[in-house]
């Protein structure tokens, strides 16, 4: 009953977001990205110790997902 | 400001979303290696080597490649309870046996591993504003191998400010203990009378089979500001179980010795978990320095339910470099099947584990990091990680009179990285 309340929420606070996104005072235009486009902005900025730290915490933790697949590949857990 | 770095932005963030790692997934050819020492208080060492290859190929094709090499070596706890009196135990993956101390959590000192994994992703604008990738997953160990694949696709919206992905990817893991496998809830240590028959079934490889989706939305929210947001489902089917972890049977309230360990049996989990999380993430300049902030919530059908915070920031002192200090929280609650032991007398109950992974614990992650460059299309990363678990685990009223040490292998880890990182066109 709880995940369901969670999921409701959720779906309110996407659609409130999604609402959101769509008005024009949110987002930049294409060449006023300068800063987005620095490394340090990026989300996927040093890689390689994001997948060694999720593997760590996969196989130290009983959670997994969020940020990109979640199972499989390793006997660690 | 280039095109070519807008492009770059678009195309990171877009690689990011669908959960396929595609580093800098834009017009910059790449490579990185990255080695991890990384060791736990007096349990498992272990050396993890990278190289990750990033580079674009005729046709628009951008490949992604992963080479990831583990050894690891030392000890891990069985999920055996700890004694009042010195122990001897039969090693759940080795079959020799071990003297225990007084009130120490019994450790499984065998183990000794190497995995070797590679991935690889080929990506692909589609028109001029999607993207679409595939990849595969390969890994092997000693006593687990798996093969898998992925796909994604994700689109630009709203002047490009906003990117939607959706990813799959399914995997087949197969399952071989060393030990062959021994029946859940049966006493370790025992000599089995079996058949050469028996014995070869036995230590035939099992199934696991899994299945994640992710849909992902990520949105450019002003000149220093973007966030993202994304759900994942995981669906896990056929072996489940840690072939080598057990749990203590311990003398009842009323014995002559209460709550202490008299037989191991081995664990036994469902076959089959679904696993759901949401996270969101936020980069930010402030002052202009890049900040990091995420937030992940898991929940699953054994009952784990779990939070996790992570806090970055970036301070770049230009050619001198830059320091990146990070903060992670974590906490779960227990699998519903989870137990410190079981009580003599007890009935059996249908799934059982007393696995700390599985337990109520918190940890906590503190990290520092330097990233230099050597030259203006080179640098190298170090990174120190300090990782520690607390844990919550009672035992029950009746035997807390009992007991009286801790019933959670507390953890500490010391984590060193050292990475290189080439950019050529």
């Amino acid at each position: 009953m709880k995940t369901r309340n969670f999921i409701q929420v959720l779906l309110i606070v996407a659609v409130i977001i999604y609402s959101f996104c769509g008005c024009a005072s949110v987002g930049v235009n294409v060449l006023d990205r300068d800063i987005l486009s620095r490394p340090e902005m990026q989300f996927d900025y040093r890689t390689n110790d994001l997948a060694l730290d999720e593997h760590i915490y996969f196989s130290k933790e009983a959670s997994s997902g969020g940020r990109g697949f979640g199972g499989g590949g390793c006997g660690c857990n | 400001m280039g095109r070519n770095s807008v492009r770059g932005t678009l195309a990171a963030l877009t690689a990011s979303l669908i959960g396929v790692p595609v580093a800098d997934a834009a017009d910059i050819n790449r490579t990185e290696t990255s080695i991890l020492i990384y060791s736990e208080n007096e349990r498992t060492q272990a050396l993890e080597a990278t190289f990750s290859l990033s580079k674009e190929l005729k046709n628009q094709f951008l490949l992604d490649l992963r080479l990831t090499y583990d050894g690891l070596t030392g000890a891990t706890p069985t999920g055996a309870s700890p004694s009042k009196y010195p122990q001897t135990l039969t090693r759940a993956s080795g079959g020799e046996s071990e003297e225990l101390e007084p009130g120490s959590f019994p450790l499984d000192g065998s183990f000794n591993d190497t995995r070797f994994a590679a991935d690889a992703t080929m990506s692909r604008q589609l028109g001029k504003l999607s993207v679409v990738k595939f990849g595969t997953h390969l890994s092997s160990e000693h006593d687990y191998s798996s093969v898998g694949l992925n796909f994604g696709v994700n689109r630009d919206f709203n002047g490009r400010n906003t990117t939607v992905g959706i990813a799959g990817s399914f995997s087949k893991d197969v399952v071989k203990p060393v030990t062959g496998f021994n029946q859940p809830f049966s006493e370790v240590g025992l000599t089995l009378n079996e058949t050469a028959q028996e014995r070869l079934a036995r230590f035939k490889g099992r199934n696991k089979r899994v299945s994640d989706i992710v849909f992902s939305l990520a949105q450019i929210i002003s000149r220093g500001t973007v966030v993202r947001f994304s759900y994942s489902y995981s669906r896990a089917s056929g072996y489940l179980t840690d072939p080598y972890k057990i749990f203590s049977i311990v003398q009842s309230p009323d014995s002559a010795d209460p709550g202490e360990p008299i037989l191991n049996l081995f664990e036994k989990r469902p076959d089959a978990r679904r696993q759901s999380a949401v996270f969101s993430e936020i980069r930010k300049q402030i002052f202009g320095r890049a900040a990091a902030f995420s937030y992940r919530f898991y929940w699953d059908d054994w009952q784990i339910r779990s939070h996790t915070a992570d806090f970055s920031m970036h301070f770049d002192f230009k050619r001198k470099g830059a320091v990146l200090p990070r903060v992670r929280w974590y906490q779960q609650s227990g699998a519903n099947f989870h137990v410190p032991f079981l009580i003599q007398g007890d009935p059996l109950p249908s799934y059982a584990s007393a696995d700390s992974r599985l337990a109520q614990f918190r940890a906590f992650t503190y990290g520092l990091g330097y990233s230099y460059p050597l030259s203006s299309n080179s640098k190298v990363n170090l990174s120190f990680e300090y990782y520690m678990q607390r844990g919550q685990v009672n035992p029950p009223a009746s035997l807390a009179q009992s007991i009286n040490f801790g019933l959670f292998p507390e953890l500490n880890v010391i984590m060193l990285r050292l990475g290189y990182a080439h950019e050529f066109f």
